[in-house]
């Protein structure tokens, strides 16, 4: 019985999801209602579920990734294709055939055109049922067998059949309601993206579309008015939209560039005022071309425009500048919104190298970038450190000679993993307050990173440099020690980075990963933050108890037993092709995706059940750095809808791209070790608070309890409950 | 203004430094003790006084922490009881951060007083008795074996406990430097030390968490601990690869030098002492180039006392009498004797007036209170002429005298701390007959004389 239904399950999931993608969407419930819709016309019905599993069942045959199937992106275009065939054409064997060869058309355009536009990381949208549509109907004439469909759509029969005259009359009630024209046409064109043309159809899509997203929802609307109103500006006859399947163009347009191809946001929502009407525009060339053979359009304007905006976007390189593409697609213009929002507020600055700082121990940053002495210019970026001590001096005695100050002669490292380029290592040191400005950066050496990242460290003392150019070295290797050589009126270590090999290159703005920051006592995370003036940091020594229970090796179990000893929960760590690691919950399916890299442990996405244990720990442990420091708080902050139920969120949603007034933020302290030097018992506290407007409360806390043998136990507690939890790790 | 008498005095004129000027002997009085003067503190609290000034001893302790953090990993210092146990000092350096350090019950139970959790007193010495291993491993202390016959008791004592004892043991080497000590713990050498952790790993009943040496006293040379820490390293890299056992801790012990100059020595100590950084330096280059795996370096724990707190020490005294000796040199009483600065055996200790600049000096001889021959603070000193009952400061004197004073003629002095703001406490009282009498008991038969 479970086989079957393992088997049956993904095969249901990708049939709902053929659907519901029509509408970039994977919620099953609009998949539903979209099935209803086609089923309006039981004909239609057939012909579409046919092709659905044509399309899915050939690409599961052949291999295609099952994942893909089961999200409906190979099957859609069929889905479509058979829809619009079972319109044209009479009912009967010869379309029942006809209907399969343009399924498998369609899926074939559909691979192959992912193939090509994949590479440039474009779309393909619905150009493979509009390509294998026009090749059936041009065809068609030849098709003596092939009868046109002259019954037209028999709503009221199928609706009759189904739910008697009550349904019927309901139905005819919704079709007569008085509305607005442009509302008519805006849900006649919805229910023509599903060959419908009646507004009972329109307004459940409506709803469905409201169902799987708010701001979908209201894109359709910006998007078809905006269309709308650009007819009305240039004079153009907006009733055409009334009876052609052509409307839709503007609805699925919107969707696709203002929040599912592109983070929602102010700009995308202008950039979709923007463009309708270039989409306009072009919709009404594309169809005087296309008329000469007798063609619609369908979607052939808004396949174009979105793939050739998107094009544009991505010809523009690496920037930072908005509209910002979506990279992990979650199928939903609001997860896709949460997770990139709370990527910003956590690692906004996130930089694909993770530099951090060249040294041991507390140091101070005494000029920073843009700083006052020569940090200027071209060298705007860079920073010197030194050492101070209690009292905020670098020096003790009188500070005439080297050996005064506490930096000179300490060991500088490696910033990250690299290769060596380049080391002066002949320039003397200078005395205290002389500066030596030819030889100005003194011996320094050089690391290359990748190709266009370099640190570059300076002013270092003569001869102790203990690295050879080409030399491979790891975070943390000693490169030599802090001097006084160069332009250096006293000792301390200039540290740069910059995109080229060279000495005297100029920097760049670039981010340290993660460290420390010291402030009378307090301490500080900082995560891809730029030190500034006066700053004392130092790396995060990675604690050996922590780091070790929070290093989930893949292929490790763990079980969580309750109070009574009962094994209530049992999880696996694994590792996908991305090489991203997560842990799996066997018993709801829940996914946690997590980060380690070895000072800092963190939760970076969670699917699945909220009520699982995995989806406590994933609150539980959201931010966790790895050295203990009872002077520490954490704080980061969660995607709203990780945190919020989906029915809190849906005020929320409409305006999310413009302000967000429901918050989640995490709180960790770090509560008790038994012994800071060797410990063997640490416990770890957090919270999750949630912000609605100006008021806030705290939702949850947890403790967690590590001890040498790793992660021990794990004590919940929400409003209205407490439980304790042991963690176990079988062999 | 009528300038101060000054008794006239005949010098003989010395080469000193060839300076066109000549050599200005001049001293230079200490006239306060963090900002409180010393006239005041003497009439306040009676004379002679020991002081002890807080803020040095956490500056102190700070500088030395910052050179070992800079260079290595992860540092804990040891406090040295012996050194100074009295409270106030070993809580000082408990606030910072400082664990424990002690060679007998009577310190180990003091560090417990003082609020020490057991795990966070390493338990050092030749003379362990029963009772005290049993107390500390029931307390988690880390235990320092010094000779087989300890190892034999402990792994006894580990056969009837539930608690497996933490050790390290303690290793005598040779450093490069005299005198050698190998009077403590096993030797490096000639095997022994080797041969003491084969039979704690292969017991199975003792958990070895460290290795300890403490190479001498008042080292001069940094190079001593470089070599020291390599030999260490040795013996933690061996054990790691034999049992898979990593050792948790290196521990340096102390010896560090403080800034007083040695009976003899041409140099005075504030020109030859190594700093902590030198000291940091050899030890933790010695650590960080050793075959230890560079991920998984063992804790360094330092338990240097004397370069902690020696400077943090004064004691002000007053001038009893001046008297020519015999062969017409000069000479000084002062209150202040060996009895309760013991120090003055091996330092030529800084003495300075507490008022009144003066070049005006004459070689003097310093002597204590005390009616013993052997109670001279300064053989032969160029000093100023003091009256009697003006004030003088003796200055590093905060390491040993507060442990090895003796009440010998005449009772030990109080001691006062200062603190950061400046405000002074008495955390010793003078010692009256009462002190000394308590715990006489006199037979009945002597009630009566």
């Amino acid at each position: 019985m479970i086989a079957v239904k393992k088997k049956i399950q993904p095969i249901l999931e990708g049939v709902f999801n053929t659907y519901s993608e029509v509408f970039f969407s994977d919620s099953k419930v609009f998949g539903v209602i979209l099935i209803l819709i086609t089923f309006l016309d039981w004909q239609l019905g057939m012909a579409g579920l046919l092709s659905v599993i044509v399309a899915n069942g050939t690409a599961s045959r052949l291999g295609f990734d099952e994942y893909y199937i089961r999200k409906g992106y190979y099957g859609f275009n069929s889905l479509l294709a058979g829809l619009g065939l079972a319109l044209y054409f009479e009912p009967g064997v010869v379309l029942v055939l006809i209907i399969l060869i343009a399924a498998l058309f369609s899926l074939f355009i559909t691979i192959s055109l992912k193939g090509f536009l994949g590479n440039y990381g474009l779309p393909y949208l619905s150009l493979p049922f509009i390509f294998t549509l026009w090749i059936i109907i041009l065809a068609s004439s030849d098709f003596v067998n092939l009868g046109l469909n002259e019954r037209g759509i028999y709503d009221l029969n199928a609706i009759y059949s189904k739910g008697g005259v009550a349904l019927m009359n309901f139905y005819q009630w919704i079709e007569d309601l008085s509305m607005p024209d442009s509302l008519r046409i805006y849900l006649r064109s919805l229910a023509s993206i599903f060959f419908q043309q009646n507004i009972f159809s329109g307004i459940l899509i409506a709803f469905g579309l409201l169902w799987f997203s708010r701001i979908a929802f209201s894109l359709s609307l910006i998007g078809f008015y905006a269309a709308y109103f650009f007819y009305g500006f240039i004079g153009a006859d907006f009733e055409t939209l009334n009876y052609t399947y052509i409307g839709f163009n503007y609805i699925l347009a919107s969707v696709a560039i203002g929040g599912y191809f592109l983070i929602p946001s102010k700009t995308t929502y202008l950039w979709i005022i923007l463009i309708i009407p270039l989409l306009a525009t072009l919709t009404i060339s594309l169809a005087k071309i296309f008329a000469v053979w007798n063609l619609s359009i369908y979607a052939l304007s808004f396949n174009v425009i979105v793939i050739l905006f998107l094009y544009v976007l991505k010809l523009r390189g690496y920037t930072k500048r908005k509209p910002v593409e979506v990279v992990i697609q979650n199928n939903s213009p609001e997860k896709n919104f949460y997770a990139w929002k709370s990527e910003q507020e956590r690692f906004g600055n996130r930089s694909y190298v993770a530099i951090k700082l060249p040294f041991y121990g507390t140091w101070t940053v005494s000029q920073g970038h843009n700083g006052e002495y020569t940090h200027k210019g071209d060298w705007r970026h860079a920073w010197d450190f030194v050492i101070t001590n209690v009292k905020g001096l670098q020096y003790k005695n009188d500070g005439y000679v080297h050996e005064d100050y506490y930096c000179f002669d300490k060991a500088v490292t490696a910033p990250a993993d690299g290769i060596v380029v380049q080391v002066i290592n002949n320039v003397p040191d200078n005395p205290i307050g002389d500066v030596n400005v030819i030889d100005n950066w003194g011996n320094t050496v050089v690391i290359k990173h990748n190709d266009y990242l370099f640190s570059k460290l300076s002013h270092m003392k003569e001869g102790s440099i203990v690295v050879k150019e080409g030399q491979r070295v790891k975070f943390g290797t000693v490169i030599g020690r802090c001097g006084n050589s160069g332009r250096s009126p006293y000792p301390h270590l200039h540290f740069q980075l910059q995109s080229t090999p060279y000495i005297g290159s100029k920097t760049l703005e670039h981010p340290i990963a993660s460290y420390i920051k010291e402030d009378e006592g307090r301490h500080e995370l900082k995560l891809y933050d730029i030190p500034q003036k006066d700053d004392r940091l130092s790396n995060i020594k990675p604690e050996e108890l922590l780091a070790k229970a929070f290093h989930f090796i893949p292929g490790e179990k763990l079980e969580w037993k309750d109070e009574n000893n009962n094994v209530t929960d049992e999880w696996e760590v694994m590792t996908s092709v991305y090489n991203k690691s997560y842990i799996y919950c066997k018993k709801t399916g829940s996914i946690a995706w997590f980060e380690n890299d070895g000072a800092l442990f963190y939760f970076t996405h969670f699917d699945g059940n909220r009520k699982s244990l995995l989806y406590h720990f994933y609150r539980a442990a959201f931010m966790i750095q790895l050295s203990f420091k009872s002077s520490m708080e954490i704080k980061d902050k969660f995607p709203a809808n990780k945190i919020f139920k989906p029915h809190e969120l849906i005020l929320q949603d409409f305006i999310a791209p413009f302000w967000l007034f429901r918050k989640a933020d995490f709180k960790l302290n770090y509560s008790y070790v038994d012994n800071e030097t060797f410990p063997s018992e640490i416990r770890i506290e957090s919270k999750v608070v949630k912000t609605n407007l100006f008021k806030w409360k705290e939702d949850s806390s947890y403790k967690l309890f590590i001890t040498s043998d790793g992660l021990h136990k794990m004590i919940i507690k929400t409003k209205t409950k407490q439980k304790t939890v042991i963690c176990t790790k079988p062999l | 203004m009528k300038l101060p008498f000054e008794r006239p005095l005949i010098k003989k004129i010395n080469a000193g430094m060839p300076s066109k000027f000549g050599l200005k002997p001049t001293i230079k009085p200490i006239e306060k003790v963090d900002g409180i003067v010393v006239g005041d503190l003497l009439e306040k609290y009676g004379s002679p006084l020991f002081v002890i000034s807080e803020q040095t001893i956490r500056e102190t302790y700070r500088e030395a922490k910052q050179a070992f953090e800079t260079r290595y990993p992860k540092v804990q210092f040891a406090w040295s009881y012996k050194t100074n146990y009295m409270n106030a000092v070993c809580k000082i350096f408990h606030q910072e951060g400082s664990w424990a350090e002690v060679v007998s019950g009577m310190e180990y139970d003091k560090a417990l007083h003082n609020g020490v959790k057991g795990s966070q007193i390493i338990f050092n010495g030749p003379s362990k008795s029963r009772e005290d291993l049993v107390k500390a491993i029931e307390n988690d202390s880390l235990i320092h074996i010094d000779h087989f016959d300890e190892l034999f008791l402990i792994l006894e004592i580990a056969q009837s406990s539930d608690k497996k004892p933490k050790v390290a043991i303690r290793v005598n080497m040779d450093t490069g430097i005299y005198p050698k000590w190998d009077r403590f713990g096993f030797n490096y050498e000639n095997g022994e030390a080797w041969e003491a952790l084969n039979r704690i790993m292969l017991s199975e009943k003792l958990e070895l968490v460290g290795l300890h040496t403490h190479i001498g006293t008042y080292i001069m040379t940094a190079e001593a601990y470089r070599i020291a820490a390599a030999k260490l390293a040795d013996l933690a890299y061996n054990v790691e690869r034999k049992f898979k056992h990593n050792i948790r801790y290196i521990d340096l012990g102390g010896g560090f030098a403080s800034k007083n100059t040695l009976k003899g020595a041409y140099h005075t100590g504030i020109d030859t002492t190594p700093t902590f950084e030198e000291y940091a330096e050899a030890i933790s280059g010695a650590l960080i180039s050793s075959n230890l795996n560079p991920e998984k370096l063992p804790v360094l724990i330092l338990e240097t006392g004397r370069a902690l707190i020696d400077d943090a020490g004064y004691i002000l005294g007053t001038v009893i009498a001046n008297k020519r000796l015999s062969d017409g040199r000069r000479s000084l009483i002062v209150d202040v004797g060996v009895n309760m600065l013991f120090t003055s055996f091996w330092y030529e200790h800084e003495i300075y007036p507490a008022k009144g600049e003066t070049q005006f000096t004459e070689e003097t001889t310093i002597y204590g209170p005390l009616c013993m021959n052997i109670d001279v603070l300064r053989a032969a000193i160029d000093f100023p002429v003091l009256k009697s009952g003006d004030n003088f400061v003796i200055k590093r004197v905060g390491a040993y005298n507060m442990t090895q004073w003796m009440q010998f003629i005449h009772n030990r002095p109080a001691i006062v701390l200062i603190d950061e703001k400046g405000e002074s406490h008495l955390i010793r009282e003078h010692e009256t007959l009462e002190t000394i009498m308590h715990h006489e008991r006199l037979p009945e038969h002597l009630s009566n004389i």
